[in-house]
């Protein structure tokens, strides 16, 4: 990877990140976009599965750091999803906008589903509901926002081809 | 090549293996020793994104404070809208309760049901809450505690219709409070507000009315009774007609206050309403005379009052008397 693409990686994923924490208090809803997981997939596609495991495992400790119980649980969550979207790069970098909203809701879903077995602090009602319920609508609605910015960068990405 | 592919493979393996077990470590370690590395994390790495995320959640805090106000400012306004209203309704149900424990006998209460005209449209006619069934009749005189309302057109077993005194139909005999000069009103034909006032006709030419002059029913005609306030004369209107004079009046009542009046019975209508509107005026003037003077009162206390504490203060500083304070002063 080139000095310059690293460079503009880091620096939409780190915006991704800031959005993230600019936007939550916002949308203090149960079902909301996620952009900690835009942000890790947009970098993990560009990256070897092993940075892209090392870049999951560093972003889950920053959300796991505000998050008063499962400390760890975010971190662990985000290296599968982090490394499983990298060794799927091939697939993932289709110039398919429904098939990024596709990747993008698989990889949410994915996140809670480790995230909600991690932490185990559910009853398996409140779990399935959760996992069956709420991370679903949580996962399409990241689908549509990181479709939204998808469009939005790639502009970069073809001047960058070009 | 395939080897080095092989061997980046191992090491993405490994590298995730160590971060699943980092993951895992960090999960169970007891709940002590995580506290110290969250907070840790939160003090230095995570610092910049923690003050984004709490200015983030006080902008929130405040554009829902500002929306709360707003609603209170919304509910505030309301409520001053209807406190308004309700102490116009209560003047105007106080007056028709005054009005009737004066009237005694012979009057039939009803709520007047505004029709939603288009605005600008006169309004000219109004449906009674109270119909035959309460003893109203056909050509009921209607009337409010400031005067004429107009008189009943069709009564119906619960609700009967009034034509109003704006209704191009309706006409009264009436004169001066004083009973001095006759004439019959008739609804002036006009837009807007214009469409309320109302005419006195037929006034003998060699009488001439002034602005503010009082117009009462005569009692001619037996349907209003004589004494029931019509209007005040506003102007003379020019007609060409030469042999009597017509004057433009300002109705007593507003059609469009109209929420509660009394349709007196045909008994009552023939016998008369004695002077109950000059006993209300009377009581109306003698409240406003009683508050000049205790106005006046209130004001001349004050002066010397206050000549007292001058004179005082004078005293105090050994200063002479002034000249009008009665004591000398040459």
């Amino acid at each position: 990877m080139s000095a310059a693409r690293v460079v503009r990686t880091t620096i939409v994923v780190g915006a991704l990140v800031v959005l993230q924490f600019a936007l939550e208090p916002l949308m203090p809803w149960r079902v909301s976009a996620d952009f900690m997981v835009i942000a890790l997939l947009y970098g993990a596609v560009r990256m070897r599965p092993g940075a892209a495991a090392v870049l999951g495992f560093s972003l889950g400790l920053v959300t796991d750091s505000l998050t008063l119980g499962g400390f760890g649980a975010g971190a662990l969550a985000l290296t599968v999803v982090g490394f499983s979207a990298s060794w799927l790069k091939a697939l993932f970098f289709a110039d398919n906008l429904a098939l990024n909203a596709f990747f993008l809701f698989l990889g949410k879903w994915a996140f809670d589903l480790v995230y909600v077995l991690a932490m185990h602090n559910l009853s398996l009602g409140a779990m399935l509901a959760q996992l069956f319920i709420w991370s679903v609508l949580s996962a399409a609605v990241t689908a549509v926002a990181g479709v939204v910015l998808m469009a939005i960068l790639r502009p970069l990405d073809a001047a960058r081809r070009a | 090549m395939a080897r080095a592919a092989h061997s980046g493979t191992r090491v993405d393996v490994g590298v995730l293996v160590v971060c699943v077990v980092l993951s895992l470590l960090t999960l169970a370690l007891p709940q002590p020793m995580r506290a110290p590395v969250a907070a840790a994390l939160r003090r230095t790495l995570m610092s910049p994104l923690v003050t984004v995320q709490r200015g983030a959640a006080q902008w929130r805090v405040a554009w829902m404070e500002s929306e709360r106000l707003a609603i209170g400012r919304d509910s505030l306004a309301i409520d001053a809208a209807d406190a308004h209203a309700l102490r116009l309704e209560n003047d105007r149900l106080r007056g028709l309760l005054g009005m009737g424990s004066r009237l005694r006998w012979g009057f039939v209460p009803a709520e007047a049901l505004q029709e939603n005209g288009r605005p600008g449209d006169v309004i000219t006619s109004l449906v009674l809450s109270a119909g035959s069934r309460a003893g109203i009749t056909t050509y009921s005189p209607v009337v409010a505690p400031e005067g004429v309302v107009g008189l009943v057109q069709t009564a119906d077993p619960a609700t009967s219709i009034v034509m109003l005194f704006s209704h191009p139909d309706f006409r009264v005999s009436a004169m001066t409070a004083d009973g001095s000069v006759f004439g019959i009103v008739y609804p002036h034909i006009g837009a807007g507000s214009a469409g309320y006032l109302l005419e006195l006709r037929n006034v003998v030419f060699r009488t001439l009315l002034k602005p503010g002059a009082e117009i009462i029913t005569s009692g001619l005609g037996g349907t209003f009774p004589r004494g029931i306030p019509v209007g005040t004369v506003i102007a003379e209107i020019r007609n060409t007609e030469g042999w009597s004079r017509t004057y433009l009046v300002r109705p007593a009542v507003n059609p469009a206050d109209v929420t509660s009046v009394m349709v007196l019975t045909p008994q009552r209508a023939s016998q008369g309403v004695g002077n109950v509107w000059a006993t209300a005026a009377g009581a109306d003037s003698a409240q406003a005379r009683i508050t000049t003077v205790s106005d006046s009162l209130a004001r001349a206390v004050a002066r010397l009052e206050a000549a007292r504490r001058q004179a005082a203060a004078d005293s105090a500083a050994g200063h002479p008397a002034r000249p009008d304070s009665g004591r000398g002063g040459r």
